[in-house]
């Protein structure tokens, strides 16, 4: 089977202070595919959180039908099989962290999941050696910087052996450096190991490494394809509130004052080598 | 100096085997009017020194200074500082208290003993400062707003105090990108029209690049840059080290300079950026 997270019809309401009712997701149907890295991107507020929350029944539908690897989440009794299968990895790493010591904190989910002492010591091998951690072994997460921490966190969830991980902006408060080594790891992780990932992002760049991108708006899916295929439409991407990736923007404002170059340029490497070509 | 430090160095829990050197032996100063973007990796101190720039925060040894005095520990003067230097703190949403956005940007001119009159004065200012609109918005529950109009109440709620010196602590985190791009609009605009003096913590350089007329680096805790943007950005392998990144449009452009393409690198917004290509592609054809 190749879906691994099938979502059809998927309503959710909120109840907000003054005790309205605020859609935050209406009628969404999708898809998320075995080893794929698949991004999700919108504005703030346009329900991209509260979908993902879905993907491991943190929240259950209001109406519709989400089913994690044959799984229906509004079964009670699937939750906590649903939740070894998808792992979730948010914004803020401080907020993630229970213990003071980093190989306690990766063997917090095993644990929990009740296993035998040798497989968890196993596993949390497995996981801070996955993320390059081990020299970290034994140190608090709080002298670590805030990307490692964010790998901590990251390792924590793969110590579960899920076969998904949601993350959602887990590079918002990072540095460049803390960037560049979360999203290194992830990449490494989907293609080493075969975890299927979902990247919640505002980031235009990071975007353009997935598979596959969603964009939501108002509680909605807009648009749905490839990156590639979606940065081709710039108009529309921008009436959605969002900004192409760097290179790309440029590229569309070269073609709008009137320079020719090639349709689909996503990556710098591409429109430095277009724009030293032309004649 | 119109506001800076003399050699401010700061401890944190001294005394203690935990004491920490926060910052260390920080000197620099900024002119009235000025943009200011003070970078640095997360850790480096940026935070630390910015508390101290309104006084939240004492120096363990040095000098804070603003509008050519040194700010000292009289309360009364420090009260005065931060009506003068406003703080709009990381995620300051998270700290909305009032049940309406009007009473939330009416807290700080009310404290000021200010009458009724006058506050609702100070909020339609601060509220047509930061672009938003009034009439849909002001008797709404703070967290009905959307992220973007969040971040702009914080603001809105600073300005109130109708500060001279504005310091945000990565203004744009969370935002997406139009509400970044907003952002950077209001703050060029009250840097511009509203001759406000701005300081803007960030470890992200992009398109703020553009607006800022200096750039001090920080790294743990230590001063190691501070000059004209066009000085620093030129720096871009030392930046590197320290885990910073240079604009992308920046790097692009060096990347076509060093493929030949005659082109200057000290560019730091996609429409320059755009310009620039466009006259090097024409020279180029001629």
């Amino acid at each position: 089977m190749k879906t691994l997270i099938e979502i059809t019809d998927l309503t959710y309401k909120y109840r907000s202070g003054g005790g309205n009712a605020v859609t935050a997701l209406n009628g969404v149907t999708m898809q998320v595919y075995r080893g794929e890295i698949l991004a999700i991107t919108g504005q703030n507020g346009s329900g991209k959180s509260t979908l993902a929350r879905h993907f491991n029944a943190l929240l259950t539908p209001g109406s519709g039908e989400v089913i994690v690897d044959g799984l229906s989440v509004n079964d009670k009794k699937n939750t906590a099989a649903i939740r070894r299968i998808v792992g979730m990895v948010f914004q803020n790493p401080d907020n993630q962290l229970v213990s003071s010591v980093v190989e306690e904190d990766v063997a917090f989910g095993p644990e929990n999941l009740g296993l035998p002492q040798a497989e968890i010591v196993k596993r949390v091998d497995w996981a801070l050696k996955s993320l390059d951690l081990e020299a970290y072994r034994y140190r608090s997460p709080n002298s670590l910087s805030e990307g490692q921490k964010q790998l901590v966190a990251i390792a924590g969830v793969l110590a579960m052996k899920p076969k998904c991980i949601v993350l959602d902006e887990p590079t918002a408060h990072l540095d460049p450096k803390g960037k560049r080594e979360v999203l290194e790891n992830v990449q490494r992780l989907n293609r080493d190991e075969g975890i299927t990932t979902v990247l919640l992002t505002h980031s235009m760049n990071e975007v353009v490494h997935c598979d596959r991108m969603i964009i939501m708006d108002q509680g909605l899916i807009k648009l749905t394809g490839a990156p590639r295929e979606l940065f081709a439409q710039a108009e529309q991407i921008k009436a959605l509130g969002l900004d192409l990736p760097a290179a790309a923007q440029l590229a569309y404002g070269l073609k709008l004052k009137g320079l020719t170059l090639p349709g689909n340029i996503l990556t710098i490497e591409e429109l430095v080598a277009s724009l030293c070509q032309l004649p | 100096m119109y506001i800076g430090t003399s050699k401010l160095t700061h401890t944190y829990w001294p005394g203690t085997p935990f004491a920490a050197d926060a910052l260390k032996n920080i000197s620099f100063s900024v002119g009235q009017g000025t943009f200011t973007l003070l970078i640095g990796p997360s850790g480096s101190g940026k935070t630390t020194l910015i508390q101290h720039l309104n006084g939240l925060l004492k120096p363990s040894a040095g000098e804070v200074y603003f509008d050519g005095k040194k700010i000292g520990p009289d309360k009364a003067a420090l009260l005065a500082l931060r009506r003068r230097v406003g703080l709009v703190f990381q995620m300051p949403e998270d700290q909305f208290f009032s049940e309406t956005v009007f009473d939330e940007i009416a807290y700080a001119p009310r404290n000021l003993g200010l009458d009724e009159k006058k506050v609702e004065e100070r909020v339609n200012r601060a509220v047509a400062q930061v672009g938003l609109e009034r009439s849909r918005l002001l008797d709404r529950h703070p967290f009905q707003l959307s992220a973007g109009q969040k971040r702009r109440v914080a603001i809105a709620s600073v300005l109130s105090l109708e500060p001279e010196v504005l310091i945000l602590d990565e203004p744009a985190a969370g935002l997406d990108p139009e509400g970044k791009g907003n952002l950077l609009n209001l703050l060029s605009s009250l840097n511009r029209a509203g001759k406000i003096t701005i300081m803007v913590s960030t470890h992200h350089l992009d398109e703020i690049a553009a607006l800022a007329d200096n750039l001090v680096v920080l790294n743990e805790g230590g001063l190691v840059m501070s000059g004209k943007t066009k000085e620093i950005l030129a720096r871009g392998a030392e930046l590197k080290e320290l885990g910073l990144a240079l604009p992308q449009v920046t790097g692009i452009m060096h990347e076509l300079a060093a493929r030949g393409l005659p082109v200057s690198t000290d560019i730091y917004s996609l429409s320059a950026a755009c310009d620039e290509i466009l006259q090097a592609k024409r020279a180029d054809q001629r």
